[in-house]
């Protein structure tokens, strides 16, 4: 079972007057199948954590620990953009990232392109294929390492609504399916509260400001009155904290 | 709230399949506007504009006409030489070999060192200060002064031609792979590192494939530039050679000569460039979505001639 543990976690860019802080004594615990969603303004230090958490970034100060049954455990990684290798077909975008090229891993990767229906998209390069395509390998991407935790940074703020509506359905499923816990960033409160069972605010300066449990059945429809409410609750957090106007 | 939805008709949608007729009539225009008949047309263009000019001459200056060559001396004397039926010392094959032979050392050696320097200074600033008013220098030196240099160092050998074509045609090398390594896509290695994926695979797989676009500009620049330099230098220190020989017909007062001589340069160019660029490019660049100047064009009202062409499909749409 995943585990993330982060205790007093603190980072700053800049020395002197430029000093800006990004994350300021975040403490947290994340564990086993959960899908966490990280929300707040613009400069709340989302993608920042996001970017410690996966090692692109280090911590000025603090810890932070991610193991899954005693062990370091294996981080997947869905961005904002795709960011495939345009000069490599699908399938090969997908190999890029396993340890072999094996049967087996050849085999795994067309499994989880078949999950996100690009199974006959294999032998295409990213360039050939749409914005939401291509998110879509992303995706298939992150999930055919088997990691231990799916990062995620805004996957879908590119995408078109109806695009997003529908990769969403597909990411819950198969979150559902693998029984991974998803650390899922985003600046939409509508999208965080349909697809997750813990969402973290965040305000301006990298402070966690509020621990939100969302315990409604899945799937959820926006349109459906306790997910409504449930976002008005979580709109009103962010009244009560001032941080709509930002 | 009341919402009222409203079914566009299906024949309001589509466009009208053009008639037989139609497409009869929008044939010629499409073939006369599409970049095959251009390219054909170019030489009949130039063949016309030669001719028309040789008469003009003749009318202003009648003395020029013994000096000028028609189109029918430079064919016969370019077939002459094309059967090795030559008064040069060597014949066409042996001098374009020596020549080739130069060139290619000159650019493999210019491509090789270029490569280093130019990686050398997109990754160190301090490399890059110290070398940047050198390569600036080098670049702007006319490969005249170079052939000229050279011979006076080298004398007739290989030597001169071969530094020449490498001091003309590494300026070009070193800018182009310093900004291609500029140009490294950040986030690509950023997704590379999250993923754990070892260094080495990184540089084969992302920094390597990258750099593909700048190099091949840089190759190209090298080969065209590193050709004339050549050519320049074997006019002036070489006892052979392409360059050699377009002087001997300067010398010897053959105009048809120097002339028949140039085009046999310029048609190697273009069939190195057609067969061996061209399709190593096409290989190396296939992932690469449609030519961006194809789709300028559409923008200035080609995309009538699509019929029926469904524009929003979703594997298309990354493209256009």
């Amino acid at each position: 079972m995943a585990e993330i543990k982060i205790k007093n976690l603190h980072k700053e860019f800049g020395t002197g007057e430029d000093k800006v802080v990004a994350l300021e004594d975040v403490n947290l615990e994340i564990t086993g199948h959960s899908f966490v969603s990280i929300v707040g303004p613009s400069g709340c230090g989302k993608s920042t954590l996001l970017n410690i958490l996966t090692g692109i970034e280090t911590p000025t100060n603090g810890t932070v620990e991610i193991t899954s049954d005693g062990h370091v455990a294996a981080p997947g990684y869905v961005f904002q953009a795709a960011r495939l290798l345009p000069w490599r077909t699908v399938t090969d975008n997908l190999l890029f990232v396993q340890e072999d090229r094996s049967d087996e891993t050849k085999k795994r990767c067309q499994r989880y392109l078949e999950m996100v229906q690009l199974g006959d998209k294999g032998d295409k390069f990213p360039g050939e294929l749409s914005g939401g395509m291509q998110q879509r390998v992303g995706i298939a991407r992150a999930f055919s390492i088997e990691p231990d935790v799916l990062f995620m940074d805004e996957p879908f703020s590119h995408l078109d609504a109806i695009t997003a509506r529908a990769l969403r359905r597909e990411l819950h499923h198969m979150w559902d399916e693998t029984k991974k816990m998803v650390v899922f960033v985003t600046h939409d409160v509508g999208e965080a509260v349909e697809l997750s069972n813990r969402i973290l605010v965040f305000a301006k300066g990298g402070s966690l400001e509020d621990d939100i449990q969302i315990d409604l059945p899945f799937p959820r429809d926006p349109a459906d009155d306790e997910v409504a409410v449930a976002k008005a609750h979580v709109l009103r957090k962010f009244e009560e904290l001032d941080l709509l106007a930002s | 709230m009341t919402v009222t939805e409203t079914r566009p008709s299906a024949a309001g949608r589509s466009q009208p399949t053009p008639s037989p007729a139609q497409r009869l009539i929008a044939m010629p225009v499409r073939i006369a506007k599409s970049p095959h008949s251009a390219r054909v047309l170019f030489p009949i263009a130039l063949f016309v504009v030669w001719l028309l000019s040789l008469a003009a001459v003749e009318e202003i200056w009648p003395f020029a006409v013994d000096v000028l060559p028609t189109p029918s001396e430079v064919g016969g004397f370019m077939w002459d030489e094309f059967v090795t039926d030559t008064l040069a010392r060597k014949n066409l094959y042996e001098t374009f070999f020596i020549s080739l032979r130069r060139l290619m050392s000159g650019f493999a050696i210019a491509m090789v060192l270029g490569t280093g320097l130019g990686l050398a200074m997109g990754l160190s600033r301090a490399t890059n200060a110290f070398c940047h008013d050198w390569t600036m220098a080098i670049l702007a030196m006319p490969a005249l002064a170079w052939a000229l240099f050279n011979s006076i160092i080298f004398g007739f050998d290989d030597r001169g031609p071969i530094l020449t074509v490498i001091l003309a045609g590494i300026p070009f090398v070193i800018v182009n792979v310093r900004e291609g390594v500029r140009n490294t896509p950040r986030e690509l290695f950023d997704m590379a590192r999250s993923f754990q994926v070892p260094q080495s695979k990184i540089i084969r797989h992302v920094l390597v494939p990258s750099l593909m676009p700048f190099m091949f500009a840089a190759a190209r620049y090298c080969f065209s530039i590193g050709w004339k330099g050549l050519v320049i230098a074997e006019v002036f220190g070489g006892q052979d050679g392409a360059g050699w020989t377009i002087k001997f017909w300067y010398d010897a007062h053959r105009a048809h000569g120097v002339v028949g001589y140039a085009a046999f340069f310029v048609i190697f160019a273009i069939l190195f460039e057609r067969l061996v660029f061209e399709p190593v490019s096409r290989r190396a660049f296939r992932w690469r979505p449609q030519l961006q100047t194809e789709v300028v064009e559409e923008a200035f009202g080609e995309h009538h001639e699509h019929y029926g062409e469904d524009h929003h499909g979703e594997g298309e749409a990354a493209r256009r």
